[in-house]
């Protein structure tokens, strides 16, 4: 097997790979906590979609044992857990989402800069001091 | 004694039925709401103790959830690692205790019901994640009983609380992706998901992917227990939350993640190549943090704030001990796990009585208090010696561990810097001392303070009392964990 081929049997971790540090840079760069919420979705499908590639054969057949179907099969493992995956990314997501609603209702911005600048205005206003 | 692994799965599920069925059953109705936690939390502690006797009386046992046996099914098991849950579920049952007049001020009366049902998610979390021997069920518990810390920071009324709950979220999330990432690796690699299982296939593993699942899982774990230098999110969650949270998630909800550094310990215990490069780094990294959190402690001015940091430099000294990979560094590490949460739990505590009567933070405005509160000044000040690692307190016993392993080990700078930390340790704590004993009151908020009524005060006093305690039977404890060493390393002394 020379290097070309190689790299290409391995192209879907590549992908994942690719989509993982995309979702990390959207989560570490941007100033808006609704996109860092929405980097954190992008690493977690590239996680989810690393997983289940791990579980395919190449000419697999789908893990059912019926008539006549023969092996080898798919590894149904890796997909009870995304599934289990996708349910709790799902769960984290809502309650950040509602947290950046909170954030927003109480703190007047949802662009981490605004924020923290309200911040200082309060500190040098004092306790029980007026909204920066 | 057949039965008791049966109790395995209910010590996990009780406090999660128990904490989903709270907002149910009493959400008009805030004190019944307490007195369910709080039974709830009791039967569980009862069944943690028991399990614990049982672990003591004749040795480690499991449970193979649904009758599915390892190495397919999930199994439950209850070592001396898993036994912390019975310390686990005591200081939860205290804390809870703690919140009946805490959250009263707090917390929306109509939202204390909910409280109280993440409180025992929290814990049923914690227990299932300690006990449980498959690596994905270990990311299962680790996301309750994070997604339940997230939600629990924010149920503080400070504004700032949500954007700490939000910034310790993205963090969390970040950390439980890896996790889920590394147990993927590693059924890709072995075909097993049981941790002891993977451990014993480990050779077939290549060695990229196993130092890739290790990275990922190390990382994982070190930024669920805020190891130097990703601690960042720690200090403004565990200072922003309500004082019997902060409790909690300093004294517990990090241990979590020295637990699960332990599991990838055991993990990996055959790949000496790999692990060896991992554990330099956890003394460095562990040093690094021991004295920065110490650093950044000593400049606070805000009493949750300095507690916080003190909280990363004690993950430092555990992460030391873990690294250092002698005996007596590594009993002595998972000492200080169960000594720091208690001494940890006990000054969250008592600055919580102290905030729920003064609602003053700031170290300097607390000047004078022993005078108004006699007893929650004392058990600070206890807490606080007892931190500091004076012996015969539970800070003494996994320091001089340490301390002697960083010896055993030939790493004499890491003892200096040991000593460096718990000197300044020390400077922080009889900074608050002095306020607390020595000064006269410049508030009059402190002036006019009474001491917190009995359900806040007797918490407080049981973990003072642990911190002696712990400390004066430091040996049975490690003699305890000891079994667990020859799990960890392998080959390495």
């Amino acid at each position: 097997m020379n290097a070309a081929t190689s790299v290409f049997s391995h192209i879907d971790y590549l992908v994942a790979v690719a989509l993982f540090l995309s979702g990390a840079w959207i989560l570490l760069t941007s100033n808006n906590l609704v996109k860092k919420i929405i980097g954190l979705n992008v690493m977690e499908t590239s996680v989810f979609a690393f997983i289940v590639t791990t579980g395919m054969i190449d000419d697999g057949a789908p893990p059912l044992l019926a008539a006549g179907v023969e092996g080898p099969f798919a590894s149904p493992l890796p997909h009870a857990l995304v599934l289990t995956g996708i349910v709790v990314a799902v769960s984290v997501t809502s309650l950040a989402l509602v947290l950046v609603l909170r954030i927003k209702a109480e703190l007047g911005s949802v662009e981490l800069d605004e924020i923290e600048s309200v911040g200082e205005h309060d500190d040098s206003a004092g306790p029980g001091g007026g909204s920066g | 004694m057949t039965h008791w692994p049966h109790w395995l799965p209910l010590v996990a599920a009780l406090p999660m039925v128990g904490g989903v069925l709270t907002p149910l059953l009493f959400r008009s109705r805030p004190s019944l709401a307490w007195a369910w936690a709080v039974s709830i939390a009791s039967v569980t502690t009862l069944a943690s103790s028991a399990l614990l006797l049982t672990l003591v009386g004749s040795g480690p046992f499991s449970y193979a959830v649904g009758g599915w046996l390892p190495d397919y099914g999930i199994e439950l098991q209850f070592d001396p690692v898993s036994a912390l849950i019975s310390p686990v579920c005591i200081i939860g049952l205290l804390s809870l205790i703690f919140s009946r007049r805490y959250v009263e001020r707090s917390i929306d009366p109509k939202k204390v019901s909910f409280f109280y049902a993440l409180v025992l998610v929290n814990l049923g979390g914690l227990n299932g994640f300690m006990m449980t021997g498959d690596l994905f069920n270990m990311f299962v518990f680790m996301e309750i009983f994070s997604v339940s810390a997230y939600a629990l920071v924010a149920t503080a009324r400070e504004p700032i609380a949500a954007l700490a709950a939000f910034k310790y979220l993205l963090m969390g999330a970040l950390s439980s992706l890896l996790v889920l990432f590394s147990a993927g690796v590693v059924f890709a690699m072995t075909g097993t998901l049981n941790i002891a299982d993977a451990a014993s296939r480990m050779d077939v593993a290549g060695p990229m992917p196993a130092a890739l699942a290790l990275a990922a899982l190390a990382t994982g774990f070190a930024v669920k227990a805020a190891l130097f230098p990703v601690h960042f999110w720690l200090p403004d969650a565990h200072a922003a939350a309500p004082a019997p949270v902060s409790a909690i998630l300093s004294a517990l909800v990090v241990k979590a993640g020295v637990v699960g550094m332990l599991r990838t310990l055991e993990l990996f215990a055959g790949a000496e190549q790999l692990l060896q490069p991992l554990l330099t780094s956890l003394v460095w990294l562990g040093a690094l943090g021991a004295l920065g959190g110490a650093l950044m402690a000593l400049v606070q001015r805000d009493i949750k704030l300095m507690l916080a940091y003190s909280t990363v430099a004690n993950i430092g000294y555990i992460f030391i001990g873990l690294g250092l990979a002698t005996a007596s560094a590594a009993t002595g590490a998972m000492a200080h796990t169960l000594n720091h949460a208690v001494i940890k739990s006990a000054l969250f505590l008592a600055a919580g009585a102290i905030i729920h009567r003064t609602g003053l933070r700031h170290i300097d405005d607390l000047r004078g208090l022993a005078r108004r509160m006699p007893v929650t000044s004392f058990a600070m000040a206890f807490a606080l010696v007892s931190l500091s690692g004076v012996p015969p307190m539970a800070g003494f016993v996994g320091k001089w561990q340490i301390a002697v392993g960083a010896l055993q080990a030939g790493r004499p700078a890491v003892l200096a810097v040991m000593i460096i930390a718990g000197l300044i340790v020390l400077a922080f704590s009889v900074r608050v001392i002095n306020a607390l004993y020595f000064r006269p009151p410049s508030r009059i908020s402190v002036a006019s303070a009474t001491e917190v009524p009995l359900s806040m005060l007797l918490p407080i006093a049981i973990l003072t009392a642990g911190c002696l305690g712990l400390g004066m039977t430091g040996q049975p404890v490690l003699e305890f964990v000891a079994p667990v060493i020859k799990n960890l390393y392998g080959a390495v002394p």
